[in-house]
Formats: structure tokens, sequence, C-alpha cells
């Protein structure tokens, strides 16, 4: 669909020829649009739960909450499990420790027991049940309605009838494949942070893809990052937004900072150099040099609709933005690299996402700090618009456009899809 | 009176860390950067982890693992108006307690402190959990080589970031 007539909503305000698109504040500041959006969207769409590195040994299990559920994921012999992390007798929480390899989960209340695929073990004619009485499955563990996967990245949804991941992914399937094309022997989650800001889960999602916002928050940043750059060809990179379908999109553009498969950094020293140069060769010979580009060349930034952020900066890293209230976040974060990485790849890349990335970095506080100054302008009330105009021109099509990098193409699809669920 | 030896030792990193904390309080970051040796680092390891005094930022994720050129490039963007977070500035408060020197030889000496932060700024919060200070000796002072802050917090969960100096 294209934007060629304009249109309101309770959430949008749309007027083409003015080259005006508009978005309420309430969908940040409202605790009833936020309680219709659990039911309209969080709760039917595919949220992301982990990458199969979490889980890779049989036995292996962690604890994770999403939304209002405390979840249990655990690998048995058949593969990954997904439950709710409740005893199926009397409702105590099932397991207490956050993460390790277990064969069997012990309820502390009544001793029932549970395998890692679910069975009950130990409830049986020997102490007062019929025997084999899980034997239909009655007793077993609660899966969640709905597990699937892409490219290694376990995808839930609450939604029985949802349409399947790839289906949901469409065009940002791709995208994910590609992350996974790093290296032959698949990634493994390196690192993780997790940290709460006082704002709207939104607001986060639209952060994580903003090209805008760049110069203006992070100028400080930008300041380090050209020393580092001392010595190499600097530019401004060129690049695109682009519209996936789903409300899914992505910002791509010209790396502008080290990465350990493509772009070295003199700080790192030669033997760095060496290293990430013959990756980039492995990268060609292995992909070809256009898929090669793509990935080792390119500065990705993709929030899949609407709360999963995949990016490709100065490594891989997964963001599980979820909500606690309408005005409070929970933002989780896994920094991914390929297994058996060299060593010095390995340092280089913790280094770079540390001087960026994260929340002792030298762009998230910032970032954290405007997020949290949006959500107090919000919560004052009196002003019902924010504007989302930039590039904005009539008949833009809301899938499948793209638009320079730094316009907002990819913000106004993340929210023509939520206007699309939320007026449903 | 006759005061042992590692008490003496005790006394002198005491005052010396107090000081660091005192330059920290009144944001005299310059001349806290001036007391990391040449070699010196400045660590906060990643919330939950195990034995946080064991890892290295080499294999580990941490929130912030600063050599001392990126520390004063932390210095440096922490002493502009743009460091958004920081500006303006929030105000702080260290609370340095339960000294222990840990080891003492070949010029340096390792030690432990416990320790809570308060920041306020649209409202306080706290960090709180044990330091590692490793000094190396300097004439009749100290210069940090390594401080290492382990919180112990399983995220950054109320506090949401690490925008001060721990």
């Amino acid at each position: 669909m294209g934007w060629d007539q304009p249109y309101e909503s309770r959430f949008l305000s749309v007027d083409p020829a003015a080259q005006r698109f508009r978005v309420s504040r309430k969908c940040f500041a409202d605790a009833a649009v936020f309680e219709e959006e659990k039911r309209k969207i969080l709760y039917k769409s595919w949220l992301y739960l982990c990458h199969e590195s979490e889980v890779a040994k049989v036995n292996d299990f962690f604890v994770r909450e999403i939304l209002d559920k405390e979840l249990l994921v655990t690998r048995d012999a058949a593969g990954v499990n997904v439950f709710y992390n409740t005893c199926t007798h009397r409702g105590a929480l099932l397991c207490r420790n956050k993460a390790g390899n277990r064969k069997a989960f012990g309820c502390p209340y009544h001793g029932w027991t549970f395998a890692p695929s679910g069975r009950v073990l130990t409830r049986n004619a020997e102490v007062g049940y019929r025997a084999d009485v899980d034997a239909d499955g009655a007793y077993s563990l609660v899966r969640v309605p709905r597990l699937e996967k892409r490219a290694g990245f376990y995808f839930i949804n609450f939604d029985p009838d949802a349409i399947s991941l790839d289906e949901f992914l469409g065009d940002a399937g791709d995208r994910i494949d590609i992350l996974n094309e790093h290296t032959t022997d698949g990634l493994e989650v390196i690192g993780y942070h997790e940290y709460s800001i006082n704002g709207n889960y939104k607001l986060m999602c639209e952060n994580s893809y903003d090209g805008y916002h760049l110069m203006p928050t992070h100028a400080s940043y930008f300041a380090y990052q050209k020393a580092m750059l001392e010595g190499l060809p600097q530019q401004a990179p060129g690049g695109f937004a682009i519209s996936l379908t789903h409300g899914h999109a992505a910002v791509e553009t010209d790396i502008v900072s080290g990465r350990p498969i493509a772009q070295w950094l003199p700080v790192w020293g030669e033997h760095a150099r060496e290293l990430i140069e013959a990756r980039k060769v492995e990268l060609e010979a292995r992909l070809g040099a256009t898929r090669a580009a793509q990935l080792g060349q390119t500065n990705r930034l993709m929030v899949i609709f609407p709360n999963t952020v995949m990016n490709d900066q100065q490594s891989i890293q997964i963001r599980s933005v979820l909500p606690v209230g309408y005005d409070k976040m929970i933002t989780r974060a896994w920094l991914l690299g390929p297994k058996n990485e060299d060593k010095e790849l390995r340092r280089v890349r913790l280094e770079g996402a540390l001087s960026f990335l994260g929340p002792g970095g030298f762009a998230t506080p910032d970032d954290i700090e405007m997020l949290e100054l949006c959500q107090r302008g919000y919560a004052m009330g009196g002003v019902q618009w924010n504007d989302l105009s930039k590039g904005f021109e009539a008949g833009e099509e809301t899938a499948r456009s793209t638009s320079f990098w730094n316009n907002e193409l990819h913000l106004r699809a993340y929210w023509t899809q939520y206007d699309k669920m939320m007026s449903a | 009176m006759n005061i042992p030896e590692r008490l003496l030792t005790r006394l002198c990193v005491e005052d010396f860390i107090f000081r660091e904390a005192a330059l920290l309080d009144a944001w005299e970051i310059d001349a806290w950067l001036a007391l990391f040796a040449e070699d010196g680092s400045y660590e906060v390891t990643p919330p939950g982890v195990d034995g946080p005094d064991e890892i290295s930022r080499e294999t580990v994720y941490f929130l912030i693992g600063d050599d001392r050129k990126r520390l004063e490039h932390r210095i440096s963007r922490l002493s502009k108006p743009n460091a958004h977070v920081e500006s303006p500035r929030s105000k702080v408060r260290h609370v340095y307690s339960n000294v222990v020197v840990a080891e003492d030889g070949g010029g340096e000496v390792t030690a432990y402190a416990n320790f809570i932060t308060f920041r306020t700024k649209r409202g306080t919060i706290e960090y709180f959990g044990r330091i590692r200070f490793v000094l190396a000796r300097m004439g009749d002072g100290f210069m940090i080589r390594n401080k290492r802050v382990m919180m112990d917090i399983d995220a950054l969960v109320p506090q949401g970031k690490v925008s001060i100096l721990l």
C-alpha cells in the first residue's frame, strides 16, 4: 500500500500532500493503550527468545522472563523446549536457577520432578497415583504455544494461530540468514547486558535503527571514533533505509567503525590487520563478492516488529526490548560472534563493542538519556503528536521501499504496522 | 605503641582511595585520571557474572574495560557538554569501607574495598559491591594499575546505565 490519501486514526495522522506523518504520543504514555497493545500486538507477534548456542548441549537450560511470563527453556535429545516455569501440580515456580545443565527439575513444594522434555518423572503408583500418570501428557510441563527458529535464532509466539515465523519474517529472513554466514562454524553468544530504562519500549526500538539521531546525540562518541580511525580514509557513509514486510525494516550503511570481520583499526595493531584481511578473503571466496560485501562491508541495523533488534555493527548484537509497563522497559542485549574465533579477533571484537554499545559505553548511556527525556516529555501531556516526516513524499510505499539512511522511512513502516494491528 | 606493618599499609591504601573517591565526588576527573599509571586500567565487570575477580576483558564482555588510552577518551568525553547523560552533571557520592589488603609485595599492593556509590539526577540510584585496587608504590604514595568494580547486582535494574565513574 502507498500513502496517497490523507489518513487519520487514534494513533496516526498522515497527510501526504503536506508531506506530514505523525504518531500520537498516546502510543507511549497511556496505560490503556498499552494493555490493548499487549493483547493485539505483543501476545500475537513473534518475540525473540534466544540463540541456539545458549542451549547447545542436551540438558542445558535457562530461565527467561518475557512479558508477564517466566519461561523455562530446555534442550533434550529431541531439541529445544520452552515451558511456563510453573509446576503443573500446585503452581510453584519450578526452576529457581538462572541457567545450567540438569537432567531433572524438582519442584521444592511437593517434590514433583520433571525431565527436560517436560514429562513427569516421579509421580506413579508407588506414591499414590495411577501407574504411568503422565501417559497422556496431562501432567507434563506446559509449552508456550509456538517455538520456531531461523538461522539459529529462536522466536516464540503466544498465539497458537499465528502465521509461521518464516512467513512473519518475510523479507527480513534473509537478513537474519546473513548473520549466520559470518562463519561456517556457527555463532555463539559471547556476552550479555541487561538494563532498565524509564521509557516506553518502542522508544528503544526506534532508537536502535534511527540514523537521524546519530550526529546530534553521539557527537562525543564520534569524536572518539575519529581518533580511532586516524590514518584511514574517512568519508560520510552512504547507505539506505529499507522497509520490509510486516513492519520490519533495516538501515544499511557503509561501515563507520572497526569490525573484526572487514574493517581494521590502527589501534588494534598489525597482527589484527592480517587476521582481518584474511577473514575478508575467506568471505569473498565462500560467498562471492556481492554477498561478502553485504555481510562484511555493511553496517546493518534491523528491527523485527515489534521488539527485536538485530544489529551488525562493531559486532553482532541482538536486543530484546521488553516492556515492564507503558513507561518502563528492560533491554536485554546479547553480543554474538563466530564460534572458535581467533583470540586476537575476539579481543578486538570485544573492544569495539565495549566502546560504543552497552550501558557503560560511549554511546548507549546518551541514548538512554534521550529516551528518558522523551518519556518525560510525553508524560506531561498537552502535546499530541510526534513527527516522523523526514524524507516523506506522497505515494511512499510502506513496504519494500527505500530512502536515504537517515530519513525516517523505516520508522513509518514500523508505525504503519502498529496502527494496522491496533486498529484491527 | 607499635603499629604492625600490615595496618600501616592498610592506612596508606585507605588514605589513597579515600582521596581518590573525593576527586570523583567533586568531578575533578582530570586529577582522577592522573592517578592512573601508564599501564593502568579501569574496569566494571558485567553484573551476574561468576568469578568477577578472575575474568579478563579480552574474553568476556565487560560493562567497562578501559586501558589508559580509552580511559583518557572517557574523561575527555565526560568533560564535554554533549556527553548528554552527564550534562548537566549528576551529584555523586562514593562510600568505601571494609578495606582489606590482600597482597603486598614487589612494589605492588592489591586491596579490596566494599563500596556504595549514589548518583542523583532526576532521582537517585545506587551502585554497590566490591572494588579491587591494584596499586603501584610510587615514593610515599601510589599509582593505580587497575581499578576493577564488581557490583553485587544481577542486571542494571534499576540502575539502567553506568554513566558516572564508579
